[in-house]
This record gives structure tokens, C-alpha cells and sequence, in this order.
């Protein structure tokens, strides 16, 4: 068979093609990814986009744990220190339940009972980043006001409400404990059994019912504020099995989208090597033909 | 007497024939890189005999003819791998473009659904902080103008496209009015029996480049003229005649073409005409429908999800995202977020201002169906994966259809390449046999002097 007389296009083809690897694998060096467009790797290209969403749901998650943890630490202590007022208040309450003190004594502990009071209306009040921690979900209105009319001394302005946040897929924590069910539940109302022991001691009659009534709501709080606690170990678990998901998540990335930086310094080798050998081939074609040996 | 004159005009065809064929092969080293060119060869044969009496002499040699060697059955598989490849070419550059609309992953639509619902996320701790609220509308409106960006290139792409179509249109017509002409030259020689081989050449040419920009069919007809359709049998040359094709713009502003009064468009099947219709009129349009199924799925979900909670002014939900049109056609070009206001997004589910309740219906959005069957993040990269492997199918396609292009081409060339070396030994040859007529035109020379001379003692000059 005939000889095809025109080598050089087919040359050039092959040069073309390493050159072309050569340029892919110096993108994929460069960009360190080995999806830089979707044809590179359809199916990878599509799972990188669930990948980034995953990602990008995590990093929310992680977030969100964060400033839940704000709030239920702050709310937490100061229950706590709610816990020591109400503690403080029961002792003076016995002090006064002993018959002996004068009126300038018995004064003198309604004085401090009513510095308590304040203070744990004020505890009660308490907002966190602009928000008050303890009205449920009516957070731009104080819960408790002062009330001349009302036996417990202060009435409630906030609501029942209870938010949740969701913290992992299908997981949802509750963040908050309305002032209704602490400090003034019926029945079990610190404010009401406080200011009660208060009227008791001022008129020195009753101290012996209000005293237990004072302890018993007193309990009934620290069982409510268990809550905060247990919100508190959710979050943190829940924030190590997001960390551990995160990571999870970047492996699955790197597996999809990212280059690997020995194969792919390899590949470039190659092809570098390989256009090197075309480029001395072409050169070596001489062109010569039988003419250049005619005279 | 007549025997010398006659030996001598025996030497004298040989002569002249050497100097033919010796034109033959200058003709085809000069043409040696003309693309197309088939290389010539002088036939030569023996001249017709006298006969007288038992005797049969010789009367030299005869050019026959100086004939094209090519292979028409090559020339044909030519010219289909052309088109073939000349549309899937045309049709890779665009899906190539198409695709840099979905090739980022930290920005585009993909990454601002994530975006947005990450916003919804972070504002659940803290359902009236005015700033969270605001980055939640920031957010839907950096979405919206991803829809409206991406719709946008994609309709701009399909008007490049239509430029195109009348730039094919315009070189088509260009051809066929050569092919005309060609056919024309042809015919003229056919008509007195001469091969008019470059003129075949040229034909074959101007065929090839048609075949680059539309699907062809060369049927041949009497005394070497041909007729040119498309695959479809619309008329593009007939012998000496050429029919122009012309474009009209559709209603939706698409530039058709038209052979005479018929739409031809969806008929054309090869070419780089085919590919770029191909694009215009099929992926591109499918591409955008996805995209407004995906805005508009997407815009009343979370429509209606914000009516059913209360804003901070205790207030029922109003649209964050403009109502799509009920054709859901142009969704996404026209998909805005319209609520400027963050006070108006419906976080709360009790009325009062630090309730998030609401805030799990919007985020419920993520993992609802919104558009054929699918969640918002799973349209979108169902999408990727359909452009990716369209482009990435294509391509391997180019790559094929490149390689069989190539091996014909080698084919073509192993048949009508001209060879240098071929040349020179056959000039060579040629001189050779030019160089020993000479001698025997002065052999024959000499000879006549004797016998002019005869008795004569002469020298001879």
C-alpha cells in the first residue's frame, strides 16, 4: 500500500494531545482541585454541590450551638445565684422564727428579705445580648414588674412560650424556661412564698407557715432549673458529634473535589516528557525527499 | 525515404510525450501542499499500428489522458465524518460555555440556597435581632440575582447563537453559488470530452467546507454534474443551479431557516449549523426550564411558609421572594426578593417578638420537593450533573470523531497525496526518456545526411 506522503498532521495531532494533558494537569496542580469544571467529573461535580450544602447545614448547626450555649449558661447562673438569695432568705426566715429578737432586730431582717427581694427581681429580669432571658418567648418585655395590688408584689408581663432550636437533622433542644413556670408558678411562686415570709416577720405572726412555704417553692425552683443544666449537656454532646460530622464532611470534599497533589505532579511529569519526545520527533522529520539528492 | 521521416516522427511523439508528462509531475510538485489537491498522472499508450501487408509498425506513443487518482468512496466517508464532526465540535464549544454558569461552588445558585437557609439557622438563638433578619433578606436577594444572572447568560448565549445561524446561512449560500460555478466549468469540459480533474478538485472542496457547516448529500447525475441536498432532500445545488436558504426570526426572537417558503430548521442534522441549532433550540431552552421549575418551586415554598407565622409587628407573613409567573416560563429571569424590610419576616409562630416557631416552616423548605420531585440542593445538582455530563459525553464524542477524520484523511492522502520522492524519481524517468528520443532525433539526423549525401564526399556539419 502506498505510503500516506503527510505524516506532519498526524505529529501535530499527538502534540496537541500531550500539550493538552500537560495544560489539565498543571490546572488541577495549580487550582489543587480535580473538579474545576462539572465535565471533569459529573457525578463528582454533583455530589460536591450536596457536599458544600452538608457543609454549610453543619457549620449553621455549630453556630447555632454556640450562641444557645450563651444564653443557657447566663440563664443557668443566674438561677444559681437565685438559688443562694432564696437560700439566704430561708436563714434569716428561721433567725426570725426564733421568739427572742426585738422589733429593731425583726426590722432589721425585713430590711435585708427586702434587699433579696429586689435582688432576685432584678435576677429575674436579667437579659442576655439585648434579650430578657426569662419572659418565654416575648423577649423585648421585662417579665416582672413591681405591683402594689397583686400578694406576691410583682405581676408577670411575659408569655408561656418555650423556642426550639434545631441543633441536628430532626433534633431540635428547647432553650428557654418562661418566668411562669420558676418564679411564679401557681402554687410553687418564690415571689409570692418571699413576699409572704416578708408580711409574716413584719407583723411577727405566721413565720412558722411561710418559712416551709418559702423552702418548699424554693425546691420546687431548683427542680425547674435542672432544665438549664441538662440543655446544657445536650449542647455540649451535640456540639462534639457536629465537630466530628464537620470533619466527616471535609474528608468526603477532599476525596470528591480534591487533587491528589503526587498523581497529579506525576501526570504533569508525563506529559511534559511526552511533549518533549513529540516536539524532538517533528523536529528530527526532516522533510528531506529525493529532490535534495538530485546534483 | 518515408521509413527515415517516419522513425523520425516516432522519435518525436516520445519527445513530446516526455515533455507532457514531465509538466504532469512539475504540476503536481507546485501543488504538493494545495489542500485537496489530487495528484495527476500522464497515461500514456502505444499508438494506434499501421498495418501493410504482414507488417505491423509502430507509430509511437500517445497521451491518453492525464488523469486525478482519488478514491470516491473516501471522499464520500469524508465528507459525512466531517459533518458529523463539524456538529459536535460546533455543539462542545457551546456546552462548554453553558457550563461555566454552574462551575463555582463557593458562589452561584447552589452555594446561595445553602446561604440562605445558613442565614434562617443562625437567626432561631435570636429570632428579633434586626441584623440577623436583615442578613436573612441579603441573602434571598444575592439568590435571586443568581437566578436572574444565570437566565440571563443563558438567553444571551442563545442570541450569540442566532448570529451564528445567519453567519452559516450567509457562508452556505456562499458555497453553493461556487459550487454552481464549478459545476458550470465542468460541464463545459465534460461537453468535449476533456477530465477536468482540478476543477474536481475544486468541487471536492467546496463540498467539504459545506459539509462542515450543514448535513450533505451528493447524488451524481450524467456527464459528471452532481446534485447537493441535506440529508433531508432540501435542494442546495442542482448541476449548474445553486438554491440560497434564508433565515426569518420566530416569535420568541429565534432566527429559523427557511429553503424558499419551508422551515428547515429542526431538519438539519450535521454541520456545525446542526450543532449550534441543536444548542439554541434543545439544551439551552431545557437548562432555562429547569432553572424557572427551580425558581418558581423555590419562591412559593418559602412564600408560603413566611404567611404562616407572624412578624415582629404581629402581623401574617407577606412574600419574601415576587410571585413567579403561573407559566412558571421566565422565573427565573424575573425572580426578586421583594421584602426590603426585615421587621416583616414571619419568625414568630405565637405573635410575640422573640418567638422562632415559625423559622422550623421556612427551614423546612430545604428538604421539601419544590421542583420536579426534588429538594432545592437536589435540583440544583441534578442540574450540574446534566450540564457536566453533556459537555463531558460531547467531548469524548469530538474526540472520536477526530480520530476517524484523521485515519481518512491519512487514507485520502496515502491515495492522492502528492509524493516527493515519488516526483522526482518519476522525473527522473522522464528526462531519461527524453534524453534518448533526443539521440535518436540525431541518430535519425545523421542518417539523412548519408542519404542526402549519397555519393557525395561530404563531411557532415
Amino acid at each position: 500500500m502506498r505510503v500516506n506522503p503527510y505524516p506532519m498532521p498526524d505529529l501535530l495531532a499527538a502534540l496537541n494531545h500531550t500539550e493538552l494533558e500537560a495544560q489539565q494537569a498543571g490546572l488541577q496542580i495549580s487550582t489543587g482541585r480535580s473538579v474545576n469544571v462539572p465535565s471533569d467529573d459529573p457525578t463528582a461535580a454533583a455530589q460536591l454541590v450536596e457536599n458544600n450544602d452538608q457543609a454549610s447545614v453543619n457549620r449553621g448547626y455549630l453556630a447555632d450551638l454556640t450562641a444557645i450555649n450563651g444564653q443557657l449558661s447566663a440563664a443557668s447562673s443566674t438561677l444559681n445565684s437565685v438559688q443562694s438569695a432564696l437560700q439566704q432568705a430561708i436563714s434569716l426566715g428561721v433567725e426570725a422564727g426564733n421568739g427572742t429578737l426585738s422589733d429593731s432586730d425583726r426590722a432589721s431582717i425585713v430590711s435585708e428579705l427586702q434587699g433579696i427581694q429586689s435582688q432576685i427581681l432584678s435576677l429575674a429580669n436579667t437579659s442576655y445580648q439585648g434579650n430578657y432571658l426569662f419572659s418565654g418567648t416575648a423577649t423585648s418585655t421585662a417579665p416582672y414588674a413591681v405591683s402594689g395590688t397583686d400578694p406576691s408584689g410583682v405581676s408577670y408581663a411575659g408569655n408561656d412560650g418555650v423556642n426550639q432550636v434545631s441543633v441536628g437533622a430532626g433534633y431540635q433542644v428547647a432553650v428557654n424556661q418562661p418566668g411562669s413556670q420558676l418564679f411564679s408558678a401557681s402554687g410553687n411562686s418564690v415571689f409570692l412564698a418571699l413576699n409572704e415570709l416578708i408580711v409574716a416577720v413584719q407583723s411577727n405572726t405566721g413565720v412558722e407557715t411561710a418559712l416551709p412555704a418559702l423552702d418548699s417553692a424554693a425546691n420546687y425552683l431548683s427542680v425547674q432549673a435542672v432544665f438549664y443544666g441538662n440543655a446544657l449537656s445536650q449542647v455540649q454532646s451535640q456540639t462534639t458529634y457536629q465537630n466530628a460530622a464537620k470533619l466527616q464532611i471535609e474528608q468526603q470534599q477532599n476525596s470528591l473535589g480534591a487533587v491528589d497533589m503526587a498523581t497529579a505532579a506525576n501526570t504533569l511529569s508525563q506529559a511534559q516528557t511526552d511533549t518533549q519526545a513529540a516536539l524532538e520527533a517533528i523536529s528530527k522529520f526532516s522533510g528531506n525527499s529525493l529532490f535534495d539528492y538530485l546534483r | 525515404m518515408s521509413g527515415l521521416f517516419g522513425t523520425l516522427s516516432i522519435a518525436l511523439t516520445g519527445l513530446a510525450v516526455s515533455q507532457q508528462q514531465l509538466a504532469t509531475s512539475s504540476n503536481n510538485v507546485a501543488n504538493a501542499s494545495t489542500p485537496g489537491y489530487s495528484r495527476e498522472t500522464a497515461v500514456t499508450e502505444a499508438g494506434a499500428p499501421i498495418v501493410i501487408g504482414n507488417l505491423v509498425t509502430g507509430t509511437g506513443v500517445v497521451l491518453d489522458k492525464i488523469e486525478s487518482l482519488r478514491d470516491p468512496i473516501l471522499e464520500i466517508q469524508l465528507t459525512q465524518t466531517t459533518q458529523q464532526q463539524s456538529g459536535l465540535n460546533a455543539e462542545l464549544e457551546q456546552l462548554q460555555q453553558l457550563q461555566t454558569n454552574f462551575s463555582s461552588d463557593s458562589s452561584g445558585i447552589g452555594a446561595d440556597i445553602s446561604n440562605f437557609f445558613n442565614s434562617l439557622q443562625q437567626l432561631s438563638p435570636d429570632p428579633s435581632n434586626l441584623a440577623l433578619r436583615q442578613s436573612v433578606l441579603t441573602a434571598a436577594a444575592n439568590l435571586a440575582q443568581d437566578f436572574n444572572t444565570a437566565a440571563s447568560d443563558l438567553t444571551t448565549q442563545q442570541a450569540n447563537l442566532n448570529l451564528t445561524v445567519q453567519q452559516s446561512v450567509s457562508q452556505i449560500n456562499s458555497l453553493t453559488a461556487q459550487l454552481a460555478g464549478v459545476n458550470q466549468q465542468i460541464a463545459t469540459l465534460e461537453n468535449i470530452h476533456v477530465d477536468a480533474s482540478t476543477l474536481v478538485d475544486q468541487q471536492t472542496n467546496l463540498i467539504r467546507q459545506l459539509s462542515g457547516l450543514i448535513d450533505v448529500q451528493v447524488i451524481p447525475t450524467e456527464k459528471g454534474g452532481i446534485e447537493v441536498t441535506t440529508s433531508n432532500g432540501t435542494a442546495l445545488v442542482s448541476g449548474i443551479q445553486s438554491f440560497a436558504l434564508s433565515t426569518q426570526t420566530k416569535q420568541g426572537g429565534n432566527l429559523d431557516v427557511f429553503a424558499n417558503a419551508a422551515d428547515i430548521t429542526s431538519t438539519i442534522s450535521g454541520g456545525s449549523l446542526a450543532g449550534t441549532l441543536e444548542v439554541r433550540d434543545q439544551q439551552i431552552p431545557n437548562i432555562l426550564s429547569q432553572l424557572d421549575q427551580l425558581a418558581a418551586g423555590f419562591s412559593n415554598a418559602i412564600n408560603t411558609a413566611n404567611a404562616q407565622g407572624l412578624d415582629l409587628n404581629d402581623v401574617k407573613g407577606t412574600n419574601i421572594f415576587s410571585t413567579p409567573p403561573a407559566g412558571v416560563t421566565g422565573a427565573a429571569a424575573n425572580m426578586r426578593a421583594i421584602m426590603t424590610d426585615p421587621t416583616l419576616l414571619a419568625a414568630s409562630s405565637d405573635g410575640a417578638a422573640g418567638s422562632n416557631g415559625n423559622l422550623t416552616n421556612l427551614l423546612g423548605v430545604a428538604t421539601q420537593k419544590v421542583a420536579n420531585g426534588q429538594t432545592p440542593i437536589g435540583a440544583y445538582s441534578n442540574l450540574v450533573f446534566q450540564v457536566g455530563s453533556a459537555a463531558s459525553n460531547t467531548s469524548a464524542e469530538v474526540d472520536a470523531a477526530n480520530q476517524i477524520l484523521q485515519q481518512l484523511q491519512d487514507q485520502r492522502n496515502s491515495v492522492s497525496g502528492v509524493s516527493l520522492d515519488e516526483e522526482a524519481a518519476n522525473i527522473i524517468q522522464y528526462q531519461t526518456a527524453y534524453q534518448a528520443a533526443a539521440r535518436v532525433v540525431s541518430t535519425i539526423d545523421a542518417m539523412l545526411a548519408d542519404a542526402v549525401n549519397l555519393g557525395i564526399d561530404t563531411a557532415v556539419q
